[in-house]
C-alpha cells in the first residue's frame, strides 16, 4: 500500500509534535532528508538527527522505526518527535509528501492496522470512535472553513459557477424555450470574472506563506534605543529557533518564537546585538540591509529623548514598509513629540509587549486569523486553488472546442470548489434551473 | 387457474417493452390492460425523445427494445436538437402520430410468439411461496413466478379540472381501483403524485398565419439502429405566445386554479408547471411559448404544449382564445390535472425489483417517474431482470457510465424522488460518453448476452463495427504535402502542414471534419453518414473522452466493492444513527451507491467499507 503521513498530535502548541508515516516506503521516504550519524537504523530504537525541511534548513528531531509487523499498522512505521508547534510540525508534513506521501485520510492508520490484522474484532468499537472523533474534527475544521474568509469567497465563486451552470444546462435541457442561447463569450466572460476571484484568494492566501515560513521583522532604530532588549523582551521564556541564513555571513542570523501559531524571524539579531556597541555608522548601514529583508519593521525612538536627524534618515528608509512606530523605555517621562499610530513599549517592565507581538500578526495576516486559520491554508486547499486556475485558463483557452466540452470543464471546475466548500451536489444546479427559468410543457 | 412464466400488469410504455423483453427471452408472458384501446397511448405530448429522452429510446433500441422502432415508424418529424451545441448534449426529437404508435405497438405485442395480450383490470396480487396470484376485477385468475407492474398514473387516479373532480384514468379511460390496496397489504407504501395534460384543439379554427412554422430535419436517420430509411417530414408544428390578456384572465380566476388554491395536494413536478403557475411564479415575464403539435394524421386535433392547466372549463375557453392565432379556437378536449398513487423507489433493487420480495418487479410511472421514455427505460431493465430471475442468471444493472438508463435507476433508486422524476442531460456526469449516436456500441452487446438483442440486429451492429474499425484504420493513411493538401488547408483557414499528414491529423483540427477529407480527397466513399459521424466524433473529441473514461474508472473502484446481500448494518455501532437508517432503507447493492445517498457522510463511508471488507474475508 501506499504510504501514508499525518501530523499525530493535536493541532496547537505542545513542547512536542509527532508526525507518523505508514507504508511500505516509509522509511526509504524517511532517509531522503532524515540525516543522522547512525550506519543502520535499529527497529524500534531512537534516531537523533536532523530533518532538511528546505535546502540546508535543518531541524533537530528524534526518529523511531517500526518494522512491520511490528509496528500500529502492521506496516512499516516511521516517526519523528519534532520541537512543537504547528508550524514545524506542518513543514515536516510536506517534506513527506513531498517526498512521495499521500496525505492520511481520517481514521486510515486505524483502518490499516484493522485491514491487517492487528487489532481484533472486539477493538472495532475503539477503532470506529476514533475513525468518527477524527471525522468529527475535520467537521470542526470543514466548520470553520465555512466561516473562514477564504471559503466564504470560495463559496461565492463556486455560487457565480452555479448560476453559470444553471444557464448552460437548461440552453442543452431546454434548447426549445425562448431564452438566450448561452454563448461561449458569455462562459468565458464569466470564467475571466471568476480566475480573477480566485487570483485573489491565491495571492491573499499567500499570508499562507507567512504561516508556513514566518514573518520576518527588523528591529532597526538608532543606538541605544533599546533593540536589544527589545528583542529579549520578544524572546522572553520563549524557546528561540536560531538558524542561518542561506548565503549570508555567518553574523547575519535570525531567531524566532511563536505566536497566535505563527512564526515571527527576528532577523540580524547577531547585528542588534553587536550594533549596540559600535559606531553608529555601521548600526545604521546594517539596519538598512535588514530593512529590505523584512516583510515587517519595527522602527524604535526612544520616548525619553527629543527626536534626532538619525531618526528622520531612518524614517525616509523606511516608507513603503509595513511598519510598527515602537516608543521604548515608557517607564521614564516621556519627551519625544506623539505621533499618528504608536505603541508605547517598556522593553524593561514589558510593558505593551504582548501587545506588540498581537501587532505584529494583525499588520501582516490580518486581526482575524488566528492558529486555527492554518486549516485554511493548508497544502491541500491551496492545491485545489491551484488546480482550479489551471482549469480556468484550459477553459479559457478551449475556445475552439463544442459547448458541450466546455460545460464539461465547467462542471469538474464546480466539483473541484466543491472540495472545499463542501458542496457537490448536482440537484442544486436542477433546482436553479427550476427557480431561475420558466419551462414545462 | 391459468399458468405463465411472468405477468405484466400494464400496456403502456413500460408494459409494452417489459412484456416483450420477457416473451422475446423465451418466457411464457400475459400482458394485462385495462383497455386493449389505450396499449401504448400517448396520453400527453405527441411527442419522443427529447434531451436527454432521446438518448433513452436509442439505448432501449440498442438493448432490442421497441420503442425506437415505432417511433420511428411512426414519426410525423424528427430534429436533432442541439446540432450547434456539440455532440455530447445531441437528441432526437420525433413528433409521433399518437393513433399509429398505438396501433403499430398494439400489432407488435399481438404478433410476438409467447406473449399474450389480454384486457383485464387487475384487483389483488396475493402470494403463494414463489408463486404470485393475480385476480381481475371479472374474478379471473392468473399464476406467475414474475410478475411487473407497470400501472402508470392509473393507480386510484382522479382527473380535476376546476372544481370538477372524477375517479378516472388518463383520457377518461377507466381507473385501477382496489390494486392500491392490494399493494399495501403487500406491504408497500404508496404516495400521491399529480401531473397533467393541456386543451387540444381542432386544426381548421387556428390563424397559423399569426404563428411561426416549424419543420422537421431533412432526411436525417431515427431513433433505431434498425431503421434503414430516412424520416420523412409530414406535418408541421407551430410557435405561438400568451398576451397580457391570457395573465391578466389567469390571475383574476387564481381563486379558482386546484393547484393553487390547494385543492390538489399530488405533488406536481417542476419542470412541468401549469401555465396558471408559470404566471404566478414568474410574474415579470411578459409572454409565454407555446406550441402547437399534430396529434395524429387521421385527425385534425392539435396540442397545445405548454398549456396544461387545471382551470375550470369555462375559464380555459376564455384562456385559450387569448392566445396568439387562437381567437376562434375550438377546443376539443379540456386541459386536466390527473393525481395518481405510485410507490416510492427506493424500495426497489437497481435491478427494479422489490426489495421485499423476489419476482416482483416495478417500472414506469408508478415508480414515481414521469415520461414515456423513463417508462420504456424501465420497462426495458424490468422485463430483462424478470427473465433472467426466472433463468436463475444473475440480473442486469446499468451503470451511470453505461447509459442514462443507469442515471435514471440509481437516481430514483437510490435517492428517491419528490416529484415526477424526468430524465434531464445534467442528471449525467458522463454524457460526452453516454452519446445519442454510440448507445449501440454502449448497450447492444449487453442486450445479445441477455437474448433480447435479435440475430438481424446483431450482424447489423457487428457490421458497422467493423467499417468502423476499417474507416479507423483509413485514418491513417497518410497524405504528401502538394498543393491539393495545401488548397485544403487553406480552404479550411488552418495553418498548412511542412510535412505530409495521416487524415487522422488532419481530423484534430478543428475546422476540418470528415465529410470535408470525403469530399476533398475523394475517399471514404462507400462508408455511410451515420458511420463516418460516429467516428469523426471518436476521433475529435479522443482527448476528452479519454479523460472521462479515467474519472470513470476512479469512481469504478467504489462500484466494484460489493455488499453482501443480507449485510447487518444495525450491528455497526460506528454508523450514525441517521446513516444506519438510510442504509437499510436502500441497502445498496456497493459502496459507490451507499455514497450516493443523501445523508450518508465520507466517514460513514469509511466505517463501512472497514465492515464490508472484513465480511468478505470471513
Amino acid at each position: 500500500m501506499d504510504s501514508i503521513v499525518s501530523i499525530s498530535t493535536p493541532l496547537g502548541r505542545g513542547a512536542i509534535s509527532i508526525v507518523r508515516m505508514s507504508g511500505k516506503d516509509s522509511l526509504k521516504i524517511a532517509l531522503k532528508f532524515f540525516h543522522t550519524n547512525k550506519k543502520e537504523i535499529t527497529p524500534r530504537y531512537m534516531n537523533f538527527g536532523k530533518l532538511e525541511l528546505d535546502k540546508g534548513i535543518f531541524e533537530e528531531c528524534l526518529m523511531v522505526y517500526f518494522k512491520a509487523p511490528f509496528s500500529y499498522t502492521g506496516e512499516d512505521v516511521v516517526e519523528f518527535q519534532i520541537h512543537g508547534g504547528i508550524l514545524i510540525a506542518q513543514k515536516v508534513l510536506e517534506t513527506c509528501l513531498k517526498n512521495g506521501c499521500h496525505l492520511a485520510e481520517p481514521g486510515e492508520f486505524s483502518k490499516r492496522a484493522f485491514l491487517n490484522g492487528k487489532i481484533t474484532l472486539d477493538k472495532a468499537e475503539a477503532i470506529i470512535g476514533e475513525i468518527n472523533a477524527e471525522s468529527k474534527a475535520e467537521l470542526n475544521s470543514s466548520l470553520q472553513i465555512t466561516n473562514g474568509k477564504l471559503a466564504q469567497k470560495v463559496k461565492v465563486e463556486q455560487d457565480k459557477l452555479t448560476e453559470l451552470l444553471a444557464e448552460i444546462e437548461v440552453s442543452f435541457d431546454y434548447p426549445e424555450y425562448d431564452y438566450d442561447e448561452i454563448v461561449k463569450e458569455k462562459i468565458f466572460d464569466v470564467i475571466r470574472k471568476i480566475k480573477k476571484d480566485n487570483d485573489e484568494i491565491i495571492e491573499s492566501s499567500k499570508s499562507a506563506v507567512y504561516l508556513k515560513n514566518g514573518i520576518n521583522v527588523a528591529i532597526v532604530g538608532k543606538a541605544n534605543v533599546g533593540k536589544s532588549s527589545i528583542l529579549n523582551a520578544l524572546l522572553g521564556e520563549e524557546r528561540a529557533i536560531v538558524t542561518d541564513i542561506e548565503g549570508t555571513t555567518r553574523d547575519s542570523l535570525k531567531e524566532s518564537f511563536m505566536h497566535k501559531g505563527i512564526k515571527i524571524n527576528l532577523i540580524d539579531t547577531a547585528g542588534i546585538r553587536q550594533t549596540e556597541d559600535v559606531v553608529e555608522k555601521l548600526g545604521i548601514e546594517r539596519s538598512l540591509a535588514s530593512i529590505e529583508r523584512a516583510d515587517l519593521v519595527l522602527f524604535v525612538r526612544d520616548g525619553s529623548i527629543e527626536e534626532t536627524e538619525e531618526d528622520k534618515k531612518l524614517e525616509d528608509n523606511i516608507k513603503g514598509k509595513v511598519v510598527i512606530n515602537l516608543i521604548n523605555k515608557i517607564d521614564k517621562p516621556r519627551v519625544l513629540t506623539k505621533k499618528e499610530n504608536e505603541l508605547e513599549i517598556s522593553a524593561l517592565t514589558r510593558k505593551n509587549i504582548d501587545e506588540l507581538k498581537d501587532k505584529i500578526v494583525d499588520e501582516i495576516i490580518g486581526k482575524e486569523i488566528d492558529a486555527n486559520a492554518l486549516v485554511l491554508t493548508n497544502e491541500r486547499q491551496i492545491n485545489i486553488l491551484n488546480k482550479c486556475d489551471e482549469l480556468m485558463q484550459k477553459i479559457l483557452n478551449a475556445k475552439e472546442l463544442s459547448v458541450d466540452v466546455v460545460a464539461m470543464l465547467v462542471k469538474n471546475l464546480w466539483n473541484e470548489l466543491g472540495k472545499i466548500t463542501g458542496n457537490t451536489e448536482n440537484e442544486d444546479i436542477i433546482s436553479l434551473i427550476f427557480s431561475k427559468f420558466c419551462l414545462g410543457k | 387457474m391459468e399458468k405463465f412464466d411472468a405477468i405484466v400488469i400494464g400496456a403502456g410504455h413500460a408494459g409494452c417493452e417489459a412484456a416483450l423483453a420477457l416473451a422475446r427471452m423465451g418466457n411464457k408472458t400475459l400482458l394485462l390492460t385495462i383497455s386493449l384501446d389505450a396499449v401504448a397511448f400517448l396520453a400527453c405530448n405527441p411527442s419522443i425523445g427529447g434531451t436527454a429522452k432521446g438518448q433513452l429510446v436509442s439505448e432501449i433500441d440498442a438493448l432490442g427494445g421497441e420503442m425506437g422502432i415505432i417511433a420511428d415508424k411512426t414519426a410525423l418529424q424528427i430534429r436533432m436538437l442541439n446540432r450547434g451545441k456539440g455532440p455530447a448534449v445531441q437528441s432526437l426529437r420525433a413528433q409521433a402520430d399518437k393513433n399509429a404508435y398505438h396501433t403499430e405497438m398494439k400489432k407488435v405485442l399481438e404478433n410476438e410468439e409467447k406473449l399474450s395480450l389480454r384486457q383485464g383490470e387487475v384487483i389483488d396480487i396475493s402470494l403463494d411461496g414463489e408463486n404470485k396470484i393475480i385476480t381481475t376485477s371479472v374474478g379471473l385468475k392468473y399464476e406467475a413466478r414474475a410478475i411487473v407492474l407497470a400501472t402508470g398514473v392509473y393507480l386510484e387516479s382522479e382527473i380535476i379540472i376546476g372544481k370538477t373532480r372524477e375517479k378516472t384514468g388518463p383520457n377518461g379511460f377507466k381507473n385501477s381501483h382496489g390494486l392500491s390496496s392490494a399493494l399495501k397489504k403487500l406491504g408497500l407504501e404508496l404516495v400521491r403524485f399529480k401531473t397533467g395534460t393541456p386543451v387540444r384543439i381542432h386544426r381548421r379554427s387556428v390563424e397559423f398565419s399569426k404563428m411561426e412554422k416549424q419543420c422537421g430535419d431533412e432526411q436525417i436517420s431515427g431513433f433505431s439502429y434498425l431503421t434503414k430509411n430516412r424520416i420523412e417530414n409530414k406535418a408541421e408544428c407551430y410557435l405561438t405566445y400568451t398576451t397580457p390578456k391570457t395573465h391578466e384572465i389567469i390571475r383574476n380566476n387564481l381563486d379558482k386554479a386546484p393547484a393553487i388554491s390547494g385543492e390538489i395536494v399530488g405533488i406536481g413536478p417542476r419542470y412541468c408547471p401549469s401555465i396558471e403557475t408559470k404566471v404566478v411564479r414568474f410574474a415579470d415575464k411578459e409572454r409565454h411559448q407555446l406550441f402547437l403539435e399534430p396529434e395524429a394524421l387521421d385527425t385534425e386535433e392539435m396540442y397545445l404544449q405548454g398549456f396544461s392547466t387545471s382551470m375550470p372549463a369555462d375559464i380555459q375557453k376564455e384562456m385559450v382564445e387569448s392566445v396568439i392565432g387562437l381567437d376562434n379556437a375550438e377546443i376539443m378536449r379540456d386541459a386536466y390535472a390527473i393525481e395518481y398513487d405510485c410507490i416510492n423507489p427506493t424500495e426497489l433493487n437497481l435491478t427494479l425489483e422489490w426489495k421485499k420480495q423476489k419476482g416482483i418487479f416495478f417500472a414506469g410511472q408508478i415508480n414515481g417517474t414521469s415520461g414515456y421514455e423513463e417508462a420504456g427505460a424501465q420497462g426495458i431493465v424490468a422485463g430483462i431482470n424478470a427473465g433472467l430471475y426466472l433463468a436463475g442468471k444473475e440480473m442486469l444493472v446499468l451503470k451511470r457510465s453505461d447509459a442514462y438508463i443507469g442515471v435514471l435507476i440509481d437516481d430514483i433508486v437510490t435517492k428517491g424522488t419528490n416529484e415526477p422524476y424526468r430524465m434531464m442531460t445534467s442528471r449525467a456526469e458522463y454524457r460526452l460518453k453516454l452519446r445519442q449516436d454510440n448507445a449501440d456500441l454502449r448497450l447492444t452487446e449487453i442486450g445479445r448476452k441477455v437474448g433480447l438483442v435479435s440475430d438481424e440486429r446483431y450482424k447489423i451492429f457487428l457490421e458497422k463495427k467493423k467499417k468502423m474499425e476499417e474507416i479507423e484504420k483509413k485514418l491513417d493513411t497518410k497524405v504528401k504535402l502538394d498543393d491539393k493538401l495545401v488548397k485544403f488547408y487553406e480552404l479550411h483557414n488552418e495553418s498548412v502542414p511542412k510535412e505530409s499528414v495521416r487524415y487522422r491529423d488532419m481530423l484534430k483540427r478543428v475546422n476540418i471534419n470528415i465529410f470535408d477529407i470525403k469530399n476533398h480527397f475523394n475517399d471514404f466513399q462507400e462508408y455511410e453518414y451515420d458511420i463516418l459521424e460516429k467516428v469523426n466524433i471518436k476521433v475529435k473529441y479522443e482527448g476528452y473522452l479519454k479523460q472521462q473514461e479515467e474519472d470513470i474508472e476512479k469512481a469504478l473502484a467504489n462500484e466494484k466493492m460489493m455488499i453482501p446481500e443480507a449485510f447487518d448494518y444495525s450491528s455497526i455501532k460506528g454508523l450514525r444513527q441517521e446513516a444506519k437508517e438510510k442504509l437499510i432503507k436502500i441497502r445498496p447493492l456497493n459502496i459507490g451507491q451507499a455514497s450516493r445517498i443523501s445523508g450518508v457522510s465520507p466517514a460513514d463511508i469509511s466505517v463501512l467499507s472497514i465492515y464490508v471488507k472484513k465480511a468478505k474475508r470471513r
